[in-house]
């Protein structure tokens, strides 16, 4: 039946995408994002679903688009360059087959991500864009926040539509992204031209958001828990009364305590108790090897190096009571092939010094780039431009809360990030080119050209 | 059953999306913005120097 369901839908999605072929770039997105075809039992199952599709929405853009908008920045050319020097990585790795595994996706991210800037020329496709990516992961997290009001919920207990690990069905990356996409949920809500903002699209994007911050719960991983603490104190800066924002803060924290789940708060505390974490102290470990052995290959080990890892490290003895009682464990903990759990140590081992530093331009370009437009358009102050400066925001808070999520989980190559982040080239292509339209020029200047003529 | 209400709420919703923008013309064509009140830039300072302002029309 869903089976049927999923045809029927991605069907009718196609039908309404040959009237308007910029919508097959968003179908892309939702089968990258929702994967129908991992849902499903058999038909989509069977066939290349991705690559028909990103096939589609090439030859769309080819046949039917208009190029003379088309503008590239520096960060959508660095995006090419780190796509090549992955693929150069790929062909050096210390793990062979492994690497050549997570390049088989990693490169359609990449190439999508590069895609996807080009088709972005006009504000209803950016627009499109958020609302394909809130939309898609609202599948994931709708039901997600649901379970857990039922009661449901556990680290890699909770299963989010199908039993799989990867993609945003993993739970530290979904409890990432749904915290990051709040303020895109935020602006959707009071910006937006699809869905007009009246009383029902804002009730359901306060439920969304709401499902959203139940999900770290749901999922209990930590790192959510990091992101909504990020992203409350960026929520400061525009906060007009801010004394009356932290007190509701505090008061919504400790009325929001008791309710929460024994689990929860148990694996919470191991936050600041990371030294008797098992969990954290391999983290630990694993980063010093990836120090030690980006020392041997600046240039990095290629995907999934981190397979060679074999690492020791030492427990603190626990009491009865669950304090640490200043011993060391005389058993060492031995343990190999442990990931990373950091996209910048991700980043590090596998693609070396010079694929962080380009890592590193592209992600902290995204908040600086942001930083920019808003001060440009605080500037220009227009009141057909008021849509700018919010979106800006919401697309430089969802990157910096993706910037301190991924110091603890690996997601240094997630497609649905690279797409927020094309959408931030995007954004920023198109406002340069839009700005050079509506430059003031004087009046001399249209004389000569009248005269001219 | 809260897997499928899921689904069921965020395909119709995406759909919805996808119907309303085949219906919207400024998906593919944006009208010219309007044209800047003041210069920017180089020009805005340049204009802004004492010696660049319009001199005032003396007392008669």
């Amino acid at each position: 039946m869903r089976d049927l369901f999923f045809v029927g839908y991605l069907g009718l999605l196609l039908l309404m995408a040959f009237k308007r072929p910029f919508l097959l770039t968003l179908v892309y997105a939702y089968v990258d994002i929702v994967a129908p075809q991992r849902l499903s039992y058999f038909l989509l199952n069977s066939i290349p679903l991705s690559l028909i599709l990103f096939g589609l929405a090439f030859a769309g853009f080819m046949l039917s688009d208009d190029k003379k908008d088309v503008r590239i920045s520096p960060r959508w050319v660095l995006l090419i360059v780190l796509l090549a020097y992955c693929g150069y990585t790929t062909f050096e790795a210390v793990e062979p087959l492994a690497a050549q595994e997570k390049w088989a996706w990693v490169w359609k991210a990449l190439v999508f991500a590069a895609f996807l800037p080009l088709t972005l020329r006009t504000r209803l496709r950016i627009e499109a864009l958020a609302l394909t990516l809130v939309l898609c992961a609202s599948a994931l997290i709708v039901t997600g926040g649901l379970k857990t009001v039922a009661g449901g919920g556990g680290y890699g207990v909770m299963v989010l539509l199908v039993d799989i690990d990867s993609g945003l069905y993993e739970s530290s990356i979904i409890s990432c992204v749904a915290i990051a996409i709040i303020p895109i949920i935020l602006w959707l809500a009071n910006h937006g031209t699809i869905f007009k903002p009246d009383w029902r699209v804002k009730l359901y994007a306060a439920a969304l958001i709401f499902a959203c911050l139940l999900i770290p719960i749901g999922v209990q991983a930590r790192t959510g828990l990091i992101c909504v603490v990020v992203l409350a104190i960026l929520f400061l800066r525009t906060a007009k009364r801010r004394m009356l924002y932290i007190m509701g803060a505090v008061v919504l924290g400790l009325v929001t305590v008791p309710f929460l789940p024994t689990a929860f708060a148990e694996r919470m505390g191991t936050i600041k108790n990371y030294k008797t974490d098992e969990s954290a102290s391999t983290r630990i470990a694993v980063w010093k090897w990836t120090w030690e052995f980006v020392k041997e290959r600046p240039m990095g080990g290629g995907f999934n190096a981190y397979i060679q890892n074999k690492i020791r490290y030492t427990m603190p003895v626990i009491d009865d009571n669950g304090l640490d009682t200043g011993e060391v464990d005389t058993g060492e903990v031995i343990d190999q092939g442990r990931a990373y759990h950091s996209s910048y140590f991700e980043m590090l081992g596998e693609q070396g010094w010079p694929g962080l530093i380009m890592w590193l331009i592209i992600h902290v370009g995204g908040v600086w780039r942001m930083e920019a437009i808003m001060r440009i358009y605080k500037k220009r102050n227009r009141e057909d431009e008021e849509w700018v400066i919010p979106l800006a925001r919401a697309l430089q808070s969802s990157q910096i809360v993706y910037l301190v999520g991924s110091l603890f989980v690996g997601i240094a190559f997630q497609p649905f990030v690279y797409m927020m982040i094309a959408m931030q080239i995007g954004l920023d292509t198109y406002l340069t080119r839009r700005r050079q339209e509506s430059a003031w020029r004087p009046i001399k200047d249209l004389r000569l050209k009248t005269s001219e003529v | 059953m809260i897997d499928n209400l899921s689904i069921l709420l965020s395909h119709a919703l995406l759909a919805l999306a996808f119907w309303y923008l085949t219906l919207r013309d400024d998906l593919n064509d944006e009208a010219p913005p309007a044209p800047d009140a003041e210069p920017e830039g180089f020009g805005h300072a340049i204009r802004k120097r004492p010696q660049n302002k319009t001199k005032a029309a003396p007392d008669a």
